[in-house]
């Protein structure tokens, strides 16, 4: 008896037979910087969408967007304007933008008004006006806007059941017809559970303001998106000049290259302190710089970035509270010529105040530094500031917008190094005033120890995740040279640091010094 | 605006000058361009704009008082011109009304989507030495 017989199971035939392939959903750009990411790589082909949002939140301006990024002569775009923004007014503003191009409208973006026929005849009127005018030109997109109108004022005449039938024909017949269709309309979220609309639309873009206090930031959802694996949650949009650019939450980063097997260690710029940092820093390591005013963090930066300058990897500098001429004037007097990279597009010196703007803006702003310059190292000075100069209604945001991008770029091998000004208590040795040290691979701290009479500064380096590092406690000084590391450590204090330290050791006489001030002078 | 609005009612009458037309020779130019305006602003809103020219022009021309503008935005009434109209005036008021109504347009839209606008209506018409922009006369 044969095996098949045996099991009763049909011997299949070998020949391979080839697997039935899966259709592929094209995508269409939407013109919007950073929409096509959160979409998953843009609109699906053919889809039947609705944009969607309370009044201002920039739902014409994305249909224009969407419509001028895809509209050719041979597959035009058709604009049916119903009683929303008049269409003239419509042209008045939108041509402000700088996507808008006029050589587009006639023959590759046609405005088609429907106001009349919605205002004088029935659904079915409307129904066979936008088929006459869709075989006539054979559009690739199509827009109503305002859909909504279209649906009040039809619906003034006609039941639930007509109005369904009225979309869903709409819907198959612009489906068939291959052109992809956005229906913009004014609606508030309560109503996508009973509308029919929101059921049929393969997919819904969600336009809203948020309004903390002052501020207001404008917010796009991607509700639902057939065909696509859009991102999840609320991402940030801003209208300017461009039009519509919207910010993902994971700030495109997803996918970014790994960090390279073997990372190189890069020195600080400070040849003692890398020796405490077991030979530098961790190429792709984000390191925390803690300590209070005046402590030398940011002279420490600078040391940081004009190392790597040294050795060809370009910088991005974020100063969120010092002005970039004060800064490279600091580096001046510490011999760091930190105009000659600037010049030659190896430094950027990002001075952010950015108030109203959210978190994943004014990261997307030191991305964009990164990608213009290749940079390979980063310093944000300070993280209290980047968190201080954005809205209040945005700081909660902060922790988890940071989280993700020190995330992603130091997975793409770029070194972070951002300072943090803790309040030096004498009692304890905090990092920071709130839980980020989650975000870093290694922690260096620095404070005031008094000593001696004196207000001396010492650092040590708390934490390095990609190895062993040296727990000593050492004194430094900030010279002409920046940020010096002095002493060996010391054994002749205990409780360092507590910044009150006791003398355990013999006393060493000191040398009495004239305090610098000219003030104090007569 | 005023040579514009005469280059685009020769254009419109080419050789064709009626030497005892009673309307304004403005009346072809405004009935082509209405069906592409109104496909862009729809019967209404070609009415306002129409509507708003005649009335600019009317306190030029006192002539053109006698012209309506229909719901769809075509223009009536020039049956009721004071008869015989001078030839003159009649020109003039045609000349101001279109003047007027490309005025309106370049206020809202600009100079460069009313060329189109006008470009697709009459692809034929010469352009060269027309310059809309600072021309604030309509």
């Amino acid at each position: 008896m044969k095996d098949s017989e045996a099991t009763g199971r049909r011997k299949l035939p070998r020949k391979v037979v080839s697997q039935p392939g899966k259709v592929t959903i094209h995508k269409i750009p939407t013109g919007v910087r950073g929409l096509d990411d959160i979409l998953g790589g843009g609109i699906p082909e053919f889809s039947f969408n609705i944009i969607a949002g309370a009044p201002g939140g920039g739902k014409t301006t994305l249909a224009h967007q969407i419509v001028f990024a895809n509209a050719t002569v041979k597959k035009p775009a058709l604009y049916f304007t119903v009683l929303g923004e008049p269409a003239l007014k419509m042209l008045r503003y939108q041509q402000q933008y700088s996507f808008f191009d006029e050589s587009m409208l006639g023959r590759a973006i046609r405005f088609i008004n429907l106001s009349d026929v919605v205002l004088e005849e029935d659904l079915n009127a409307v129904l066979e006006t936008i088929i006459e005018h869709v075989m006539a030109a054979n559009p690739g997109v199509v827009v109503v806007d305002s859909f909504r109108t279209v649906v009040r004022q039809a619906m003034s005449g006609a039941s639930e059941l007509e109005m369904q039938l009225f979309i869903q024909r709409l819907a198959q017949f612009l489906s068939t017809w291959e052109a992809t269709t956005f229906l913009v309309g004014e609606y508030v979220p309560e109503e996508m559970r009973d509308n029919p609309l929101f059921t049929i639309v393969d997919g819904l873009f969600w336009l809203s303001q948020v309004t903390e206090r002052n501020a207001v930031v404008r917010k796009l959802q991607i509700i639902k998106l057939r065909g696509a694996a859009s991102v999840p949650g609320l991402h940030t949009v801003r209208i300017g000049e461009a039009g519509l650019q919207a910010f993902s939450r994971t700030l495109g980063l997803v996918g970014n290259k790994v960090k390279p097997a073997r990372r190189r260690r890069l020195s600080v710029g400070i040849p003692e302190l890398d020796k405490m940092m077991g030979g530098g820093i961790l190429e792709g390591d984000s390191v925390l710089v803690a300590g209070p005013s005046g402590t030398g963090k940011s002279a420490l930066a600078t040391q940081f970035i004009a190392e790597g300058l040294k050795h060809g990897e370009p910088g991005i500098i974020a100063i969120f509270e010092e002005r970039p001429q004060g800064y490279t004037e600091r580096a001046d007097s510490f011999g760091l010529n930190l105009k000659a990279p600037q010049k030659k597009g190896k430094l950027e010196i990002l001075y952010l105040r950015p108030l109203d703007l959210s978190v994943d803006e004014t990261m997307q702003e030191i991305l964009d530094a990164i990608d213009r310059i290749g940079a390979r190292r980063l310093v944000i000075d300070s993280l209290v500031g980047f968190e201080m100069a954005l809205a209040p209604g945005f700081r909660a945001d902060f922790r988890e917008s940071l989280y993700r991008m020190i995330g992603a770029l130091t997975g793409a091998g770029i070194t972070i190094l951002s300072t943090v000004e803790v309040e030096d208590t004498f009692t304890a040795l905090s990092f920071s005033h709130y839980t980020i040290s989650f975000l870093t691979d290694d922690i260096i701290r620095m404070r005031y120890v008094e000593i001696d009479g004196q207000l001396r500064k010492v650092m040590v380096v708390i934490k390095m995740r990609g190895g062993n590092h040296s727990k000593d406690i050492r004194e430094y000084v900030i010279t002409d040279k920046g940020v010096v590391v002095i002493h060996p450590r010391s054994t002749d204090y205990v409780r360092l640091s507590t910044g009150i330290p006791d003398r355990t050791g013999p006393r060493v006489a000191q040398a009495d010094k004239a305090a610098p001030e000219p003030k104090a002078k007569k | 605006m005023r040579a514009f609005a005469e280059r685009l009612i020769a254009c419109e009458a080419g050789d064709h000058e009626s030497p005892g037309r009673k309307s304004p020779a403005a009346y072809p130019v405004c009935e082509r361009l209405r069906p592409h305006l109104a496909i862009l602003v729809g019967n209404t809103g070609v009415r306002s704009l129409f509507l708003r020219a005649l009335t600019q022009a009317e306190a030029e021309v006192p002539a053109l008082r006698a012209i309506r503008v229909n719901g769809d935005g075509s223009l009536a009434g020039a049956g009721k011109l004071e008869a015989p109209a001078d030839p003159e005036e009649l020109a003039k008021g045609g000349v101001v009304l279109v003047a007027q109504l490309l005025g309106l347009l370049l206020a809202f839209i600009g100079d460069k989507l009313v060329l189109r606008i006008v470009c697709d209506v009459w692809p034929n018409l010469e352009l060269k030495d027309l310059n809309l922009s600072g021309s604030d006369e309509r």
